[in-house]
Formats: C-alpha cells, sequence, structure tokens
C-alpha cells in the first residue's frame, strides 16, 4: 500500500513540475498569440476599406461586425464583418467588406481546412477577387444562377462562401434597417 | 499412343477445355466491340481514338513493366487490352487524349503489376484507373461532355412537353434538362429546395415532377437503351452492351449470377425508394435506372472480372446482391450521380471476405 | 557503442518511416507539402530531442512500474511547449499542421525512443539518437512532401516547378496520394537495401 502512495506522489511531482513549466510558457505566448490574432484581424479589415476606422458593433442577435468610418468624421464607408458557413469539410470563414449600400468591396477567406487542390483554392485571389463590386442578388454561384464563378470541381465551397457572405448581408442589413444598437 | 502413356498417374482436373486465358480475353474484347461502334457512331472517330489509345498504352505499359521485372513479356493475353479498352470506356468522348494514357499507366502499374500481375490483383484494374482518373482529375472527367449525335444529352428531347411555354425554363431549369448525363438530371431533382426553386421561379407549374416524369417516357428510354444520350464512350448503349454479354454468356465465359442479381437489386431498390420528394415515383423508373449510366457496362463485363470476384455461386449472389444495394445508394443519396464504379471496387475488396463465408463444408468435416 | 554511429542509424538504417514503419499519422497526413514535412519534422524532432534528454535524466529516479505515465506526460510538456511557441512565433505554420501538432503526443516514435533508448542510454547518447531519429523522420517526411507537392500542385516550397500547361494530378495531395507514395518509397529503399 505503502509503495502505490509513494509511487503516486512521484507522479504528482511530475505532473506538478510539468504544469508550472507550462503555465509559466502560456504566460509568455498567450499575449503575443492575442495580440497577433488582433493586429490580424485588424490588418485584414483595413486591406478590406483602406483609409478608415473602425468601430465595433453588435446586431440584435448578438453578432460582432465593424462599421467603417471616415477617420474624423461620422460619414459611414461600409461595413465589415465574418461570414461562416459548412463547406465541404470545414467551416469556412470569410472577413467581409462592403459598402454603405452593401455593395461587397472586398472578401478575404480567413480560416478554411478544404480539400487541398479543390476546394482550398478559393484563398485565391482570383477567385476572392470577383466578389468586389457584387451585389446581393448576384452573389449566388453559376449553377444557382449567380455571378459568383464557382472553382473548379468544388461547387460546394464555392456554394457555401456565396450564402454565407449573402446571409450576413442581410442579417447587418435588417438589423441595421431596424435600428440596430448603433 | 504407347501403352505405358494410358497408364500416368495426375492430380485432378482430369477434363480438358480449350479455355485459355488468351481466348477469354479476346471474346471479352470482342464482346465489346458493339460497344465501341456504336460510340463511334454517336461521336465520332474520337471515341474510337480514345478507346485504342487507352487499350495501347495499357499493353505498352505492361510491357515494360514485365521487361523491368524480367518476366516472360505476356502482352499478346490481351488482358492488358482488355483493361485499357474498359478503362477508355469510363472516360467520355470530350476528354483529352492524356487522360486514357495516364489512367491506362496506372490501372497496369498500381492497379495490376505491382500486385504480381495477372490473377494477384484484389480490384478491377480498369475501375481502380478510372478512381484515379476521377480523384486526380475531376475536372477532366466531368467537364466538357460532349453531346451524342441527334439527341440531348440528358435524354429528354421533348422540351415542349415539359413546358409549353419556353420562356417558364428559367436558368437553373434549363441547365438542368441540358445536364451532362440523365443521372444528373436525376441526382439534382433529389434536391427538394432546388426543385421548389425551380417551380416557383416557373410561375408555380411542378416542373421538377414534369422533368423527372419525361425522364420515364417511353422516348427517353429508348434513347436510353439506344445509348442516344451523354455518357462514358462504353457505358451508353445498353442494346450493343447486351448483344456483347448474350454473346459472352452463349460462351459460358462469364456466369449469369452476378449481372443478374446486381441488376436486379437495381430494379428492385429503385422501384421501391425511387422517385423525388413531394412528386411521387413511377413504374417506368426502374427502367430508367438499368439503363442509365454505366450499370449494363459494369454488371456484365467489370463485376463478373475472375479474379476479383467470388468463385463461390452463393459469394456470387451477395456480390451482386452487395453492388446493387451501393450502386442504389451512391445515386439515391451519395455526393455522385452515379455509383457503379464505386461499388464494384468495394465489393471486390470484399470478395476474400465473401469467399471465406461461403465457402462450402468439405465433404465429411463435422461441424464443430 | 559510439556516438556518430547513433547519430546516422535514424537516416537510412533504421529509418523510422520506410524501415521502422513509426508515426504514420503524421506522415500520412502533413505531407501534402513541403513546407509542412518540414514543420512537422522539426516540430518531432524538438520534442523528440527534449524529451530524450530530460527521460535519460530521470531514468534513474522513475520508478519502473509508472514509467510510461511519466514519459507521456515529459512528452505532452514538450508538445504543449511547441504549440504555444508555434501559435506565438509562427502562425501560419501553425495553421496548416493544426490538428497534427498536439498528435505528436502519440507519435510512437517519441514515445518508442523514450522506452527503447532514452530509458536505458546516457544523456549524450540519447541526444544523437534524438537527433539522428528525427532527422530521418524529418528527411523521411520531406521526401514524401517533395513528391506530393510537385504532382500534386506542381509547386516546391510553394514556388511553381512545373510549366502552365501540368494539370496536377490532385490525388498526390489527397489522402490515397500520401499511401501510394509511401508504399512506391517503401519498394524504393528496400530495392536499394537488397542490391547492397
Amino acid at each position: 500500500m505503502k509503495y502505490y502512495i509513494k509511487l503516486s506522489l512521484i507522479l504528482l511531482v511530475f505532473c506538478a513540475v510539468a504544469s508550472g513549466i507550462l503555465a509559466y510558457i502560456n504566460t509568455l505566448t498567450a499575449p503575443v498569440i492575442a495580440e497577433r490574432k488582433a493586429r490580424e484581424a485588424i490588418a485584414t479589415r483595413e486591406a478590406l476599406i483602406p483609409g478608415a476606422t473602425f468601430s465595433e458593433a453588435q446586431t440584435a442577435t448578438g453578432e460582432t461586425y465593424f462599421i467603417a468610418t471616415k477617420p474624423d468624421s461620422d460619414e459611414i464607408l461600409g461595413y465589415t464583418f465574418i461570414a461562416a458557413e459548412i463547406g465541404y469539410s470545414s467551416t469556412v470563414q470569410t472577413m467581409v467588406g462592403v459598402d454603405k449600400d452593401f455593395k461587397v468591396l472586398a472578401i478575404k477567406v480567413i480560416d478554411q481546412a478544404e480539400t487541398p487542390g479543390l476546394g482550398a483554392n478559393c484563398t485565391n485571389d482570383n477567385f476572392t477577387s470577383q466578389f468586389s463590386g457584387m451585389t446581393l442578388e448576384k452573389l449566388y454561384v453559376d449553377k444557382d444562377g449567380g455571378a459568383v464563378v464557382s472553382l473548379s470541381g468544388a461547387t460546394i465551397t464555392s456554394r457555401c462562401i456565396a450564402n454565407s457572405i449573402r446571409n450576413r448581408i442581410q442579417a447587418v442589413q435588417a438589423d441595421l434597417a431596424t435600428g440596430g444598437t448603433q | 499412343m504407347n501403352s505405358q502413356d494410358r497408364l500416368i498417374v495426375s492430380p485432378a482436373p482430369h477434363v480438358h477445355d480449350k479455355t485459355t486465358v488468351k481466348n477469354v480475353m479476346w471474346n471479352v474484347v470482342l464482346a465489346l466491340v458493339p460497344a465501341l461502334l456504336f460510340a463511334t457512331y454517336y461521336w465520332g472517330v474520337r471515341a474510337l481514338l480514345l478507346s485504342l489509345t487507352g487499350a495501347v498504352a495499357a499493353v505498352v505499359c505492361e510491357a515494360l513493366i514485365q521487361k523491368l521485372r524480367k518476366v516472360p513479356v505476356t502482352v499478346h493475353d490481351g488482358s492488358a487490352f482488355l483493361t485499357g479498352l474498359l478503362l477508355a470506356f469510363n472516360i467520355h468522348a470530350g476528354a483529352p487524349i492524356w487522360l486514357p494514357i495516364v489512367g491506362a499507366f496506372f490501372a497496369i502499374g498500381v492497379g495490376k503489376q505491382v500486385f504480381g500481375g495477372l490473377g494477384n490483383n484484389p480490384v478491377n484494374p480498369a475501375l481502380l484507373g478510372r478512381a484515379f482518373l476521377l480523384a486526380s482529375w475531376p475536372t477532366q472527367m466531368t467537364a466538357g461532355w460532349v453531346a451524342a449525335k441527334d439527341s440531348a444529352m440528358s435524354g429528354i428531347n421533348n422540351l415542349s412537353r415539359i413546358a409549353t411555354n419556353l420562356e417558364q425554363l428559367s436558368p437553373k431549369a434549363y441547365e438542368l434538362v441540358t445536364s451532362a448525363t440523365p443521372l444528373k438530371v436525376a441526382q439534382t431533382l433529389r434536391d427538394s429546395s432546388f426543385v421548389a426553386d425551380i417551380n416557383a421561379q416557373a410561375g408555380g407549374i411542378d416542373l421538377g415532377g414534369r422533368i423527372f416524369g419525361s425522364l420515364t417516357e417511353m422516348e427517353t428510354l429508348k434513347s436510353l437503351f439506344w445509348g442516344n444520350i451523354g455518357g462514358c464512350i462504353g457505358e451508353v448503349s445498353a442494346f450493343a452492351l447486351l448483344l456483347g454479354a448474350a454473346y459472352l454468356l452463349y460462351k459460358n465465359i462469364i456466369e449469369w449470377r452476378i449481372p443478374l442479381y446486381y441488376i436486379g437489386t437495381v430494379f428492385v431498390l429503385t422501384f421501391i425508394f425511387g422517385g423525388i420528394p413531394g412528386s411521387g415515383t413511377s413504374v417506368m423508373l426502374p427502367f430508367f435506372h438499368i439503363f442509365s449510366g454505366g450499370l449494363m457496362l459494369g454488371a456484365f463485363f467489370m463485376a463478373t472480372d475472375y479474379t476479383t470476384t467470388p468463385i463461390t455461386k452463393r459469394g456470387r449472389i451477395i456480390f451482386g446482391i452487395g453492388c446493387g444495394l451501393l450502386t442504389v445508394m451512391i445515386r439515391f443519396v451519395g455526393g455522385y450521380p452515379e455509383g457503379v464504379s464505386y461499388s464494384i471496387l468495394f465489393m471486390n475488396v470484399m470478395t476474400p471476405l465473401i469467399d471465406m463465408m461461403t465457402l462450402p463444408k468439405a465433404f465429411g468435416k463435422v461441424k464443430k | 557503442m559510439n556516438f556518430s554511429k547513433e547519430l546516422t542509424k535514424g537516416i537510412i538504417k533504421d529509418n523510422p518511416i520506410f524501415i521502422l514503419v513509426l508515426g504514420m499519422c503524421p506522415t500520412l497526413a502533413v505531407t501534402t507539402s513541403v513546407i509542412n514535412a518540414l514543420g512537422m519534422g522539426f516540430a518531432a524532432t524538438f520534442v523528440l530531442l527534449c524529451s530524450n534528454i530530460i527521460i535519460s535524466m530521470i531514468k534513474n529516479i522513475t520508478p519502473p512500474k509508472i514509467r510510461i505515465p511519466v514519459y507521456i506526460v515529459v512528452i505532452a510538456s514538450f508538445v504543449s511547449i511547441v504549440d504555444m511557441v508555434m501559435a506565438a512565433y509562427l502562425p501560419d505554420l501553425h495553421k496548416s499542421l493544426g490538428l497534427f501538432i498536439p498528435l505528436i503526443v502519440v507519435n510512437c516514435i517519441i514515445l518508442g525512443r523514450a522506452e527503447a533508448f532514452a530509458s536505458k542510454n546516457n544523456v549524450i547518447m540519447s541526444i544523437a539518437d534524438a537527433i539522428g531519429m528525427g532527422l530521418g523522420f524529418t528527411l523521411s517526411l520531406t521526401v514524401i512532401g517533395i513528391v506530393r507537392e510537385l504532382l500534386g500542385a506542381g509547386t516546391l516550397l510553394g514556388i511553381r516547378m512545373t510549366p502552365l500547361t501540368y494539370d496536377p494530378m490532385l490525388i498526390a495531395i489527397l489522402a490515397p496520394g500520401a499511401f501510394i507514395t509511401l508504399g512506391f518509397l517503401m519498394a524504393l529503399m528496400n530495392m536499394l537495401k537488397e542490391k547492397k
């Protein structure tokens, strides 16, 4: 019996030491990770709507989006938000920038794990750049009668991106129409 | 005859037959000639060219590998030629010419020679080649279908019967009725939100139901039977394939169990589960399903491959039913419009297990 | 037993992937590109090196009955460190290796070397073993990565290597491509071995 208690104590010491070291390293890296993520988000937003200042807002359902205004004035330039929907093998997250009339300015796929060589091509510029200038009714893939040219061999991924953007635009638009939380 | 020769003792089997590998393989090739002729009629010389390219590439590949392996070169037995031909039959006539070449090299190299050549391959090399091509170049394999000579690829010729006023056909619905293959139309119609959408765009008429109905009309079935539709080179003409199959059955080269149970299962299951959501089914639907896609080609020419199918009678019945079940499952709930190739490949892998399960009890053995 | 022999055995003679067939999960999953292969290789090598050192140091104070849990604690700690440091300083690589970083914990090469080597040898030899095995692992992953990326995407390290007319053979970067490439490379290794 005593032997087993001794074993447990030794294991406990090992775990305690390991936890201590991990906790220390976590305190070192956590702020770096958080800061990097924040910086990435800001950089993406600024790439979508250049030269604007952003302020955070929330829809009635509690989803975050950003209002882009001209620096030093209240004139609204547009909005940015993250659209996400399940694609072929992962949730595809896209950051979308729209102008004040909800015409797409630019989009950037920020997170996806679709099939390499097919759906994963959705991060390429020649796919994302076609979204610029699109209005709500065009945001369907070509197979569904819209203007979004699907990636070859990856209709599901393309459709998921087009649909997610459309749905989020509608959600934000509806929210603003009802007064929102500005 | 020397009197001593009459007293030779040898192990069974004692009955000899003229059947040789060479004989069997070239006879199967001969049985595929009608399908090849039909394809050439519908799509022109290009179909013939693609098929022969695949066959020749397979022969060249087999010869090269056998030279490398320092084993006797046996390409004259026709098995490589047959593999290459069947592979090319699984490609559509608009495909680039390098596609059957690369596919044949993979089929023979990885599908057959890696395992030790003829008789040692676990799955049908031609189907493996097709699966490889589909995974590697999905665009080339599924885009650029060429219409057959004088019919719509989808098999639906009578657009006027679907919509009296052609303007009712929204772009979406128009694209549907001109899809690459009849099975593609059937697959798209499974999507109830899609059907609701085109119905709404047509002003509330049951367009989905009408398109579905026209799939099982006599005229469409006729096109399916003769092969006047979109599809892969070798699979379109049920008539030509049945002709070849009849020859093989007559010559006793293939056995009837697998094709019968395979096609029968598809027939029964599509009868029970067919139809589109909300628009009912049709008694003609099973005919649509057995004549469309690669079922005839698969059932008679690929699911009857000696090496990769069970040797017991009961095993063959299980094999056929399994293939039919998987094919219908893929057609009805899978992501692809057609499932013949994958279901045969899957059952090929199950074959050793089926053989083990259905092994007849040895005479006199007591069950434990 | 000498240092240089322990250092080089992992590269050909006892190559962890092609000869010992260990650590198949990362081998099949992350070799879709050269950069992923290198990243996974170095991350695993780092964990292997650190865990070999620590385990070799503590071998005399670990009771044999609980040695496996102790090894796992040590290995898991280093994996977590790699995970956090990578997320902080190499976010792109961290994103593409994703789930497979935490899975280094169960990479059999690392536990295998801890059990088979580090727990029986001194620190210096364990370092040699870890570096050798790690290099062998990294090299093998990279070779698979080169083949798969070149065939499946037409690029190396993201730089286009093939003419634009080359249509990448997508299967090479899908799961079956990993098995096929691994099989052919193993066959090649065996052929070279037999010729010797």
